[in-house]
This record gives structure tokens, C-alpha cells and sequence, in this order.
């Protein structure tokens, strides 16, 4: 059974609560988004995903996408469900207002992120990617390309891609082969076969635009040879219409573990025309300016799947009578007690509770830098948010993937048996979710992007906002009357501490010998990532405490939000010191075993 | 033998003439300075006179005090000549011209006491011809000193003894240079250009020729021959532009005209039409308008630097060449070795240089330790030539100029199948001409921690710092860390030093042979820690550096640091803790914390406080030791030199300077065996401060100096909370304060500095340019 409810309240309290005042809030650009505005804007996507996208989950899962004489289609109901989605601005809503988009924060973009990715984890897949190849062609295209496409993939007319992958080449992007040629008329022609190219084709939308990355012929070797170019399936006709076909094919979908309504292409570029967007063999820039986006956005879709995965559990433990709690039966009036009673199960639904809670207030915080970065006025603020992103971004692609994964089989394994049946539908999740530790770059090479590149950049500058936001909030001691936030407050000075210590560790060892940052790197993100919720979290039963002394009418909210808190002080946070244990231990065990004794 | 010379005559006060005067004053010694008379004006010694006014304002400044120029008289040689009999020593630094030079000498022969040295400080023409016509008591009396420009920073001096020079004579002028003016004397033969010139200028033309016809541009020609050969970063061509472009042709036509027929000079160095251009309008370096490369402005006011095109003579923005293969960077063989024109050049350079140095052994010079220490102090070369075949391997290097076919330098023979040098029983040994292995003799009482290192293995050590017995119950403690900084590690041997040497030893001395004695904390470790807000860690290691320091302050044994180059910070901090400091006389102090946003938090406030305090010139009260040391610290104030270092009183009238780098240890171990005799720890001080009032007093001059554009205004929130701590806090005239409760106030100044957003934007701005933030 797939329950979902966007969490609307939560949503409301991480954007107006959570943050009031503190980081990143406060941009005077934003201003005309008032919260009234915002709320209503959640409610509909709310609507949005309940009644459109979610009755559509299940089945499209079951049917699947299909590939018949080189066409994709997607199931029963998304085409209808795609216009509705664009007759809505949903595809418009982060775009900039330039180009017919509404220029919505990314606080709040990322909110409906999350409930279309909970309500329908391979439909989000459509339009995210026509978001990540709009902000590449609206950065790095020539103006007469943004004319030609923007307005068209704003309106959700024409849908994007990023064809970045081909056979042999899928993390090291330095081994790509797909060729560019230029021809006189100022435009390229592509040639060479990509793999794995999500929303390659399909009947959606008139046109799709491909970014393509390739190979100028006199182009360098390795990464600093790669160029980006834009290719349209169709190339554009007169007056906005399409015009005549490029040269673009599908060869295949692939038959995969989960995302089944997502179509997944193998396309052929023969002779195809395109444009160079940016500059030549500077093309990862432009594509990684996508890709950072996008990681945020895999992130979000992690907690979306953890979110309904999360719900569908607690649905079916509030249901499912079996046996009888053990300090006694809770329902006599029941052949059995609902297994909500017991401590274990509990222990479960808890762990899924604060993930999504902690992942939506850390992404939250994360997307208030988003919008700091743009849109600040000083460029110091800028700076700081920008270093914030920067350090945050991996943190949120594999840390919110990983938790999702984890509450998806959290969720199945409350319901049993009966959720490795199909017909339940929650076993959908844990494949569903399973791509996300892997696409955009793997957890791996997240936790590596971390502990590589950002930790040691200028001196450990992209840690400041974190670390020093996090040292703030331990210090902000004065607002722990309550025994109970002063023992937040101390435990998180400690997780703190461990999280210092293994920072200095890994750059230490790291400037002798690079692999001992290798070795720690996936234990320090999750180090981090459980600091940064737990910070968020003290902040958020800072503020129901004081909602709670204030006597507010929301006791409920605020006081299941201390306990969440609680949990997470408790069960969780005491995972940083094992993981600063196991980040010390450093690299030799890891590495002890000759490769050809494995 | 030092004292045998107690004034010294210079004649002619060019540049060098000038400039070795002002090196004997600086080493407390009376110079008479003598030129020719003007042609015109009243002032028979105006050119002399010129010349001292000149020097005071000259960078980097060939005097280190304004004492030290006092102690020169000038005069001119048509009145003055008869004074020479007031002096033990005289230099003839005049024009480069051999009738000028030997009128000279004829003149001065009416004058001068038997007994007493001449030296000329000639570079290109020999002695045999410089005493042509003089007496045998004369000649007895004639040596060449060859100084390098500038004579008071460049630590080499060629000595060429005549046939007839008297050896007495001789080692009298050698000793004297050696310990009063701090050089490392070179003995050179009488042969055109001495050593490190001839060399050098050998080395400039080939490899200017060599990438002309390899068709290299500068940038890579310098990338490839300057930091992976051990040469300065200035490279080649930035050399030539910092010498002067024009002194090129007229060394080279100097050598051209007294070298054999037949030596390699004459196949390698050819007019080159592009570098006359550039001297005839005027790009004749950084002295001109700029040479190989220039900085210019573009229209818009932008600055921009320039470099010639080797091919055109044009100039062109300049380039940055592709990075090197990441080995040819530390691996000369790694270097020839690489692929294109990176390897090519570099075989070029490297072997025309070494195969001509190598050819100079027993001609220019006695052995190849004379002509890796001329390169070496002459051209800051990091290695000398034979040290270079040595990480070549000889071997490999004679192959390949065996299969070009270029004849093999007998010594490179000699060393084919071992090396030029090795280390024999703990012992530096090199190869003579005869195949033998010597010694490397230091002259008299020089002791080198490097031959320490050698023959012994530390009694301490971890991966900041270590301990060494430098002998008759000394220890050495050596900062070994990157840039000698003062970390963590150096602090905890520190406090392991102070039982071990308590318990078999009698002193303690803190030295090294790095280029600096130490910049202090590692600002780039401190950057890390207060990113990641590490505060308490901050704490701790402020709070163990005040431990570490007062631990050697109190040590019952005596503590003698010994500076060069830089201690600043921390590393002037550790200084003001020992209880004497041997520094040499090229010593640069300084408390620049503030500079940083940050206030010394290693008992620095409190131990200069104590020094003004008990400097006998200090008017009495509380506050002028107090003013005097917040203008010293406020200001990041850093001494030029020891000398200077003295009055600022970061050394006490008690401290001692060496002038010879190479004699630093040995001074530094008498002082403290010196004081090892009935030591007893000093007394802790106290100090009376004068507190609220003192701070008022203070901010009013801050504030004055804000309102002149003098300091900005976060100087004025630093100089509050450095005043905060100078003045004692909430002391009062009546209390008492005590050592532990400045370190208190230290601690929490900087405590509260270095989580000042204003202050982590000086630190990232000084670790990124190297420049302080003025904000």
C-alpha cells in the first residue's frame, strides 16, 4: 500500500521556522515571495502529487516503458499527467522569469522536488532533467540558442537530457569517444553512441534536447578535451515549430532494477547536428554546473523515497495486528495488538522519521545557501554560500540516498513478508531507490569529491559556514534551561568534536599519502551528515520547546518533533564517535589484502 | 687575528667600493671612504660623501644601522691619501681599468706602512699585471678580494693570492673577512674572471644561445632552468634583468680578451644582436626600463607583464608554459630525460655548464669544493656543479657526453664510477685531482650542524623538531618542519628536551641552518583549525606554547637561541624566552601578529614588557614600557637587521651578533657554556600596569593614527585587545600583576581574535598573496 501525504507542515516549519532570521534568510530579492504565496504554492503541488502523479506510481511501474520500431513510450496515463504538469508552471517554476519561468527560491522548489519524487520517482525524472539542462544552456549557451530552446523547455514543450555516459566510459569521463566535427555553417556534427541517457526519448513532449558532451577533433586528451554541445532530436522549424528530424536515434531502453517508467536510452548520434555550448573543450564546466544541481536534486530524491517509503510503513505498522506488546496487550479489544506497539518496530519507523525530517531541514538549509549564492546582495555573502553549497553538495547527493535506501528497506521490512510481495508496493521503493546511491556520480566518488577537493580547498575555506554554523549553535547555550536541549547541546559539542578531529585526521594523513583520504572518505560524509541533522535538529527542538512554552495550539507538531529529536540525539547521533573510530584506523586494513587474494 | 685590523681604508666609493665600507661598519669596524675629487663644487669629498648619503637610502640597505654609518669618514684621494697609515687593511674598488689601478697603487706606495694589506677588488684582471712595476714590498703586501654584489647580502669572496703575496699577510686579510664581514672565502687562482663569474657568465650565454636556437620562450627556458636545477626562481633571464642586461657584453668582452685561446668561452658565447638592442634603447633590466621581461600598463591603467619573443625581439604578454613532467621537477635525470624540448634544453644547459665547470678544476680553482661553494654563495645555486653531476650521476654523465661525442673533463673521469662526494666515518669527503677522496675541512673553529647530522644520530627527535649533542655538553635543539614552523611537535620536544638535558648535558641552543630560524605557528595549520572552529584546539596550543617557552625561561640550565633570517612570531617569541640570543648579524625579528588580526599568545606581550621595563634608558612609571611595547607589536614592526634587533630591544646589550653565518654555532655554544658557569634561573618578573587608564591613553594615539589614514579600523579593535593585555586588564597601579596573569590575558585576546571574521580575512589573504589585508 503506498501512502502519501506531503508533509506539509514539516515543509512549513523547516521554511519558516526553522531558519527565521538565522542563515541564509532574508534575501531581499525574494521578498515579493511572501509565505502566504509560498504556502499556497506547496498546497498545490501537494495536490499536484497526490491525486496526479501518485495513482500513477504502481502501475507504471508495473507496465513499464516500451521501445517498438524506435519509439519510447511511457505508460497508461503519463502523457496526460505531463500536461497537466505543464499546464500547472510546474516545469517553469525555478526557471528564470527571462525565459517565461516563475523564478521560485530553491527553498521551496526543493520542497515540490520532494513531493514529486515521492509521489512518482520515475515521472520526476522527465522534467528534473529539462531543469538541469536549462540552467547549463542558460549559463554557458550563446543567446541566439537560449532563444531558440529556453522559452520551448521553460513551458515543457521540449524536454532536456545530459548524455554523458557512453559503454566504456561512465565515472572517468576523460575515456569519452562521442566525436564533433565543425562544419561551415558554424554548427557541429556529433557522432558516437551514449548509454544510460535517462529520458533519451519518449512520447511526452514534441522535441528532446540533448546536452551532449564530445570530442573536438583536435581536441587534447583526457578531460580537458571534452566539449558540450546541444542536440535536438528535431531541429528547430519556423515560428517555434519543430522542424526536420536530426540525426538522432534510440537503440534500446534498458530493463532495469527499479525507475521502470523512466525511460532509459541508448542513443545514436549519426552525423546529428549541434551547437557548441561554451567553450570548446571546456565543456565539463558547463556540464558540471549542471551536474551540481542535479546532485542536489538526486539528494532530494533519495528523501522524497524515504518520505512515502516512511508513511507506507507506519500505515501498515498501525494496521497489521500480530501478537501483543510486551509489557502487555495495548488493544484487548483486538484479537492482536498493531505492531506500532512494539520496540523494534518502533525503532524502525523512528530511524525513517528522522532521516526524512533531518535530510528535509539540512536540505533546506542547503537550498537557503542555493538562493543566498544567486541572489545576495554582497559578494562576501555570495562567497559564503557558495562555499556552503559547494561542501554541502556532495553531502546531500549520498548522504539523503543513502538514508532513503535505507528507510525503503526499513519500510519493507515492517511490512514483512507482505513487502517483498509486489502487490503491497513498497518493495518498488527499495528499487526505486536504488539508483539514486548510484547516478550523478556514485556515493563513492561523492564521499571522494569531499574529502579530496572540498575538504582540503584553500585551507579548508568551504568548511567554514558549516563548521562554524554548527560550533554556533553548540554555543548558543543560553537557550538550554530545559535539561533536555542542554543534553542536545552538549552531545552535539561532542559529535562535533569528533567530526573536528576526524577532519584534521584525514587532511593531515591525506597530504602524505592521498589514500588514506580514499579509505575514509564514506565514513567521514556520513560523520557529517549526521552533524549537520543533528545541528538541525537541535535548532528545531530549540524552537518547539519554546513554541511549547509559548503555549502554542500545535502542541502536537512541536512535541513530536522534540521526540523525533530525542531519537536522534539518543539512537543515532552516537554512530560519530564509532565512525571517528573507524576513520582513525585509517587506511591499512583496507588495503591489507593483495588484489589477487580477494 | 681579527683584531690585527682595526680600521680599514676603502678606495673608491662607487657601488661596491661604498657598499664593502658600509660592510666593515657593520661589523663595528672604522672606514675611511676615499674618491676622486669632483670636477666641480667646493667639496673636495663630495663624491664620498655622496656615496654614504646615497647607501642610507638604498634597498635592500647595505648598511644595518644608522651606528654602523657613523663609523665612516670619507675623504678623497688627492688630500687624504696619507691617512691610509691610520688603517690595517685597504680595498682599491676603483674603475674597472688597469692605468687607473696601477697609478694608484704607485701613489699609495709614497704612503702606506710596510706590513699593511692592499686588496683589489678587481673581477676580470689579473694580479700578476696589477703589481706589474711595484716593489717586492709591495707585492709582498697585494692580494685580490673579490666581493659580490651586494657585498653586505652575497656571502662569497674570491681571494686570489700572488706568487709573491705573503701568507701572513694574506691570512690576516682572509681571517678578517671571514669572521668581521662574514663571508666564506674562495680561494681562486689568477686566471681571468676567478671562479663563480666565469662560470656564470658562461652558463648565461649558453643557455640564452641554447634556447634562441632551440626555440624555447623565456618562460619555459626559465621553468626549466631555474627550481629543477637548484638555481633561484628568477631563472636565466630574470638573473640578467636583475644584474643588468648591459654588464653581459662587457664581462664577456673582458674574459674574451684575457682568456686562453682555445677555451670553450670562445665557441659558446657570440654577439647576440637582440640583447645590443636592447641595451641601445635602454631595456637594460630591472634598473632600466625593463629587460627580458617588463611590466607595463595597458591604456586602461591595468598592469600587465611583457616578455620578449626570443624569434621577433617583440614583446608580447607573457605566457605560462605547460607545467613539467611532475619527476623532472626533483629528478635531474627525470629532466633530461623528458620528452620535446623540456629534455633537450635542459641536457643543453646542464651539460655545457658542468662539463666547463669540470674543466676548471685545477685551473681556476684547487678542487671542486672551492667551485661548488662559489656557485653556490656566488649565484645562490643550490648545488654546486659537482653536486649536480653527483645527483646526475657521474657515470650517466660521462656516457652521454661520451655518445655525443664531446670530450670528457678529466675529473669527470676520475669520478666516473663513484661520485664527487661521500660521507666516510660520519665525514664529508671529496674527490681531488689525484683520485683520492679528502676531507671537507671547515676553517678554524666553524662547526656545521649539517656535519653534526652526519657523524651522529639525534638524541630526539619527532616530525617538527629535533635534538642533537653539538658537543661539550650542548645540546642543539633544530626546528626540522616545513618553513621551520612552530607546531604542536616542536612544543612537546620541547618540554622532552628540558629533562634530558637536566639530566647529562649543560646548555640548551636553539639553531638551525634553514634559510629562516622560523616564521613562527603554521598560519596554514591555524587557517585549518579555525575553519573547522576548532577554538578549543586553538586553546590548547596556545596555552602549550606558554607552557613550553616559560618551561625553557625557568629551565636550570642556560638557553641560548641563535636567529638568521627570519623569527617572527613564535619564532621571535622562543627567542625572547632563552636567556641570551647569539643572532647573526642578518637576523630579521619581529612580533607580526598583528598584521594577522591576531596578538602574540606565546608570552611575547609580557616578555617585551619586562624588557622595556629594564631597559636602563626607560623613563620611570608604569606606561612608557607599556606605549613603547604597543608601538612595537601594533605596528608588526620587523627588524632589518640584528644590529637593529638591538634597538628595538628584541636582543639586549648582553646578546651577541656573528657575522659569519658559518660561525653561528660556535658562538652560540661558548655563550651558553659561558653562562653555564654558576647558572641560576632567572627571578619571574612582576609587572605594575597601568590598566583602564593606560587603554585610554593608548586608544587616543590609535585614534590619532586612524584619523592620518595610518591604521584602519580593525587595527583599532586589534590594538584594543593587544592594549587590553599590555595594560594588565582590570589592573591597577596598586596590584601586582603576575607572569601567569598576562599569559591569561594572551590567551584570551587571542581567543577572542582569531574567531573575528575581520581577522580570518587577514590570515586567508596572507596565506593566499602574502600580502597583510588592510581592513
Amino acid at each position: 500500500m503506498q501512502v502519501y501525504n506531503a508533509p506539509l507542515r514539516d515543509m512549513r516549519f523547516v521554511l519558516h521556522e526553522l531558519f527565521d532570521g538565522g542563515d541564509f534568510g532574508g534575501i531581499e530579492a525574494l521578498a515579493e515571495f511572501t509565505p502566504d504565496l509560498l504556502d499556497a504554492v506547496l498546497e498545490e503541488a501537494a495536490r499536484l502529487a497526490q491525486e496526479v502523479l501518485l495513482p500513477l506510481n504502481a502501475s507504471g511501474d508495473s507496465e513499464g516503458c516500451t521501445f517498438e520500431n524506435g519509439v519510447v513510450r511511457t505508460p497508461k496515463g503519463f502523457k496526460q499527467a505531463y500536461q497537466s504538469f505543464c499546464r500547472g508552471g510546474w516545469t517553469a517554476m525555478a526557471a528564470d522569469p527571462q525565459w517565461g519561468g516563475q523564478g521560485l527560491p530553491a527553498a521551496v522548489t526543493m520542497l515540490i522536488e520532494e513531493m514529486i519524487s515521492a509521489a512518482n520517482l520515475s515521472f520526476s525524472l522527465y522534467p528534473g532533467l529539462t531543469g538541469g539542462a536549462v540552467t547549463a544552456i542558460a549559463g554557458y549557451a550563446s543567446e541566439d540558442l537560449k532563444r531558440s530552446y529556453l522559452p520551448k523547455m521553460v513551458s515543457g514543450e521540449w524536454s532536456g537530457t545530459m548524455c554523458l555516459t557512453e559503454a566504456h566510459c561512465g565515472t572517468d569521463l576523460g575515456l569519452l569517444r562521442t566525436k564533433a566535427t565543425a562544419s561551415d555553417d558554424g554548427s557541429y556534427r556529433i557522432s558516437g553512441e551514449k548509454i544510460f541517457i535517462s529520458a533519451g526519448d519518449h512520447d511526452l513532449t514534441e522535441n528532446v534536447v540533448h546536452l551532449v558532451l564530445a570530442r573536438l577533433a583536435d581536441a587534447p586528451a583526457g578531460v580537458k578535451g571534452i566539449s558540450l554541445f546541444l542536440v535536438p532530436k528535431f531541429l528547430p522549424g519556423e515560428g517555434g515549430a519543430v522542424g526536420p528530424r536530426n540525426g538522432v536515434s534510440v537503440a534500446g531502453i534498458e530493463h532495469k532494477m527499479g525507475m521502470k517508467a523512466s525511460a532509459t536510452c541508448q542513443m545514436v548520434f549519426d552525423q546529428a547536428r549541434g551547437w557548441l555550448v561554451g567553450e570548446p573543450n571546456k565543456g565539463l564546466v558547463a556540464m558540471f554546473t549542471m551536474m551540481n544541481a542535479e546532485r542536489v536534486g538526486v539528494g532530494v530524491q533519495g528523501l522524497g523515497v524515504g518520505e512515502i517509503a516512511y508513511q507506507s510503513a507506519v500505515a501498515y505498522a498501525r494496521e497489521r495486528l500480530q501478537g501483543r506488546a510486551l509489557t502487555g496487550a495495548k488493544r484487548p479489544d483486538l484479537p492482536a495488538d498493531p505492531i506500532i506497539v512494539h520496540p523494534d518496530v518502533r525503532r524502525m519507523l523512528m530511524t525513517a522519521r528522522c532521516y526524512t525530517e533531518g535530510c528535509r531541514a539540512l536540505g533546506q538549509w542547503v537550498s537557503r545557501a542555493l538562493d543566498a549564492e544567486k541572489r545576495e546582495s554582497e559578494p562576501e555573502a555570495r562567497a559564503r554560500a557558495a562555499d556552503f553549497v559547494a561542501m554541502l553538495t556532495p553531502v546531500v547527493k549520498a548522504l539523503f540516498t543513502d538514508l532513503g535506501s535505507e528507510a525503503a528497506n526499513l519500510a519493507v521490512q515492517v511490512y514483512g513478508g507482505h513487502g517483498y510481495i509486489r502487490e503491497h508496493g513498497v518493495e518498488q521503493f527499495v528499487r526505486d531507490a536504488r539508483i539514486t546511491q548510484i547516478y550523478e556520480g556514485t556515493n563513492g566518488i561523492q564521499a571522494l569529491d569531499l574529502v579530496g577537493r572540498k575538504l582540503p580547498a584553500r585551507m579548508g575555506r568551504t568548511l567554514r559556514p558549516f563548521f562554524h554554523a554548527v560550533s554556533k549553535a553548540c554555543e548558543e547555550t543560553c537557550a538550554d534551561s530545559n535539561p533536555q536541549l542542554a543534553g542536545f547541546t552538549a552531545a552535539l559539542g561532542q559529535a562535533l568534536g569528533a567530526l573536528q578531529l576526524a577532519t584534521a585526521t584525514i587532511a593531515r594523513r591525506a597530504l602524505a599519502d592521498p589514500e588514506e583520504a580514499g579509505a575514509a572518505a564514506t565514513e567521514y560524509l556520513r560523520l557529517l551528515g549526521i552533524v549537520g541533522m543533528a545541528c538541525t535538529f537541535l535548532k528545531a527542538a530549540r524552537i518547539a520547546q519554546a513554541r511549547l512554552d509559548e503555549g502554542s495550539s500545535e502542541r502536537a507538531f512541536y512535541q513530536a518533533k522534540l521526540a523525533t529529536a530525542s531519537f536522534l540525539f539518543d539512537r543515532i547521533l552516537p554512530q560519530c564517535s564509532a565512525l571517528l573510530l573507524a576513520i582513525k584506523a585509517g587506511k591499512r586494513s583496507t588495503m591489507l589484502l593483495e588484489a589477487d587474494a580477494f | 687575528m681579527a683584531s690585527n685590523i682595526r680600521k680599514v681604508c676603502v678606495i673608491g666609493a662607487g657601488t661596491m667600493g661604498a657598499a664593502i665600507a658600509a660592510q666593515v661598519t657593520n661589523a663595528g669596524t672604522p672606514v675611511l671612504l676615499l674618491d676622486i675629487v669632483p670636477r666641480e663644487g667646493a667639496d673636495r669629498d663630495a663624491i664620498a660623501k655622496g656615496a654614504v648619503a646615497k647607501m642610507l637610502k638604498t634597498e635592500p640597505a647595505p648598511l644595518m644601522s644608522t651606528a654602523a654609518a657613523r663609523l665612516i669618514e670619507t675623504g678623497n684621494i688627492e688630500d687624504h691619501l696619507d691617512r691610509v697609515t691610520e688603517c690595517d687593511w685597504i680595498v682599491e674598488a676603483v674603475l674597472e681599468r688597469l692605468d687607473i689601478k696601477q697609478a694608484l697603487y704607485a701613489r699609495l706606495e709614497q704612503f702606506k706602512r710596510p706590513g699593511t694589506a692592499v686588496s683589489s677588488n678587481t673581477s676580470t684582471i689579473p694580479l700578476g699585471k696589477l703589481v706589474q712595476n711595484r716593489s717586492d714590498a709591495f707585492k709582498r703586501d697585494f692580494l685580490i678580494t673579490h666581493f659580490f654584489n651586494p657585498p653586505r647580502y652575497m656571502r662569497l669572496i674570491e681571494i686570489v693570492r700572488g706568487s709573491d703575496t705573503a701568507p701572513e699577510v694574506a691570512a690576516g686579510v682572509e681571517d678578517f673577512v671571514d669572521r668581521a664581514l662574514g663571508k666564506r672565502v674562495v680561494a681562486a687562482r689568477d686566471t681571468p674572471g676567478f671562479i663563480a663569474n666565469r662560470i656564470g657568465n658562461y652558463w648565461l650565454a649558453s643557455a640564452i644561445n641554447a634556447a634562441i636556437d632551440q626555440g624555447l620562450t623565456i618562460e619555459r627556458a626559465d621553468q626549466i632552468g631555474g627550481k629543477p636545477m637548484g638555481v633561484p626562481k628568477t631563472g636565466i633571464f630574470g638573473l640578467i634583468d636583475l644584474v643588468g642586461v648591459d654588464l653581459m657584453p662587457l664581462v664577456s668582452q673582458s674574459l674574451a680578451a684575457t682568456l686562453p685561446a682555445g677555451d670553450a668561452f670562445f665557441k659558446t658565447v657570440r654577439p647576440l644582436p637582440l640583447v645590443d638592442r636592447m641595451i641601445a634603447e635602454g631595456f637594460t633590466g630591472r634598473k632600466g626600463k625593463g629587460g627580458f621581461y617588463r611590466l607595463d600598463k595597458t591604456p586602461g591603467g591595468e598592469r600587465v607583464k611583457l616578455t620578449i619573443d626570443l624569434a621577433t625581439g617583440e614583446y608580447r604578454p607573457e605566457c605560462v608554459p605547460a607545467p613539467l613532467p611532475a619527476l623532472a621537477e626533483k629528478d635531474l635525470n627525470a629532466l633530461v630525460d623528458a620528452p620535446g624540448e623540456v629534455g633537450r634544453y635542459a641536457w643543453t644547459i646542464l651539460r655545457d655548464v658542468l662539463a666547463y665547470a669540470a674543466g676548471l678544476v685545477g685551473e681556476a680553482a684547487d678542487d671542486v669544493v672551492a667551485i661548488d661553494d662559489a656557485m653556490k654563495l656566488g649565484y645562490n645555486w643550490t648545488w654546486g656543479p659537482f653536486e649536480l653531476i653527483d645527483r646526475f650521476g657521474p657515470g650517466r654523465f660521462a656516457a652521454r657526453l661520451e655518445a655525443e661525442g664531446v670530450e670528457i673533463p678529466a675529473i669527470v673521469a676520475l669520478a666516473r664510477d663513484r661520485s664527487f662526494y661521500r660521507v666516510e666515518n660520519g665525514r664529508r669527503q671529496f674527490l681531488a685531482a689525484d683520485g683520492s677522496y679528502r676531507d671537507v675541512v671547515r676553517p678554524d673553529g666553524v662547526l656545521l650542524l649539517a656535519d653534526v647530522k652526519l657523524a651522529s644520530e639525534p638524541i630526539g627527535k619527532n616530525a617538527s623538531a629535533a635534538l642533537w649533542d653539538v658537543g661539550d655538553g650542548v645540546v642543539c635543539l633544530e626546528f626540522t618542519g616545513k618553513m621551520n614552523a612552530l607546531d604542536e611537535d616542536v612544543l612537546t620536544l620541547i618540554q622532552q628536551a628540558i629533562p634530558l638535558v637536566e639530566s647529562g648535558y649543560k646548555a640548551l641552543v636553539i639553531y638551525n641552518e634553514g634559510a629562516n630560524f622560523s616564521a613562527g605557528a603554521n598560519l596554514g595549520l591555524a587557517m585549518f583549525a579555525i575553519n573547522i572552529a576548532a577554538w578549543s584546539e586553538i586553546e590548547k596550543l596556545t596555552a602549550a606554547g606558554q607552557q613550553a617557552f616559560k618551561a625553557l625561561k625557568y629551565a636550570p640550565f642556560p638557553v641560548v637561541a641563535a636567529p638568521a633570517g627570519l623569527a617572527l612570531g613564535g619564532g621571535c617569541e622562543i627567542l625572547l624566552h632563552a636567556d641570551a640570543i647569539q643572532a647573526h648579524a642578518e637576523s630579521y625579528i619581529g612580533l607580526v601578529e598583528c598584521g594577522v588580526g591576531i596578538i602574540p599568545g606565546w608570552g611575547g606581550t609580557g616578555e617585551m614588557l619586562d624588557r622595556y621595563a629594564r631597559s636602563p634608558g626607560m623613563p620611570k612609571g608604569p606606561m612608557p614600557p607599556v606605549a613603547k611595547s604597543f608601538e612595537l607589536i601594533s605596528t608588526a614592526r620587523v627588524s632589518k637587521s640584528a644590529a637593529e634587533a638591538r634597538e628595538l630591544l628584541f636582543l639586549s646589550a648582553s646578546d651577541g651578533i656573528t657575522m659569519n653565518r658559518d660561525r653561528l654555532l660556535t658562538d652560540v655554544k661558548a655563550k651558553a657554556l659561558a653562562l653555564a658557569v654558576a647558572y641560576r634561573p632567572p627571578d619571574r618578573p612582576t609587572f605594575r600596569l597601568p590598566g583602564e587608564s593606560g587603554r585610554a591613553a593608548i586608544a587616543v594615539v590609535v585614534r590619532e593614527a586612524r584619523a592620518r589614514g595610518l591604521a584602519t579600523a580593525y587595527d583599532e579593535v586589534v590594538g584594543g585587545r593587544l592594549a587590553e593585555v599590555l595594560t594588565g586588564g582590570d589592573a591597577d597601579l596598586v596590584d601586582i600583576v603576575t607572569e601567569d596573569q598576562l599569559l591569561l590575558l594572551e590567551r584570551k585576546a587571542l581567543a577572542a581574535s582569531v574567531k573575528d571574521e575581520r581577522s580570518q580575512a587577514r590570515i586567508e589573504h596572507m596565506l593566499e598573496t602574502g600580502k597583510p589585508l588592510r581592513n
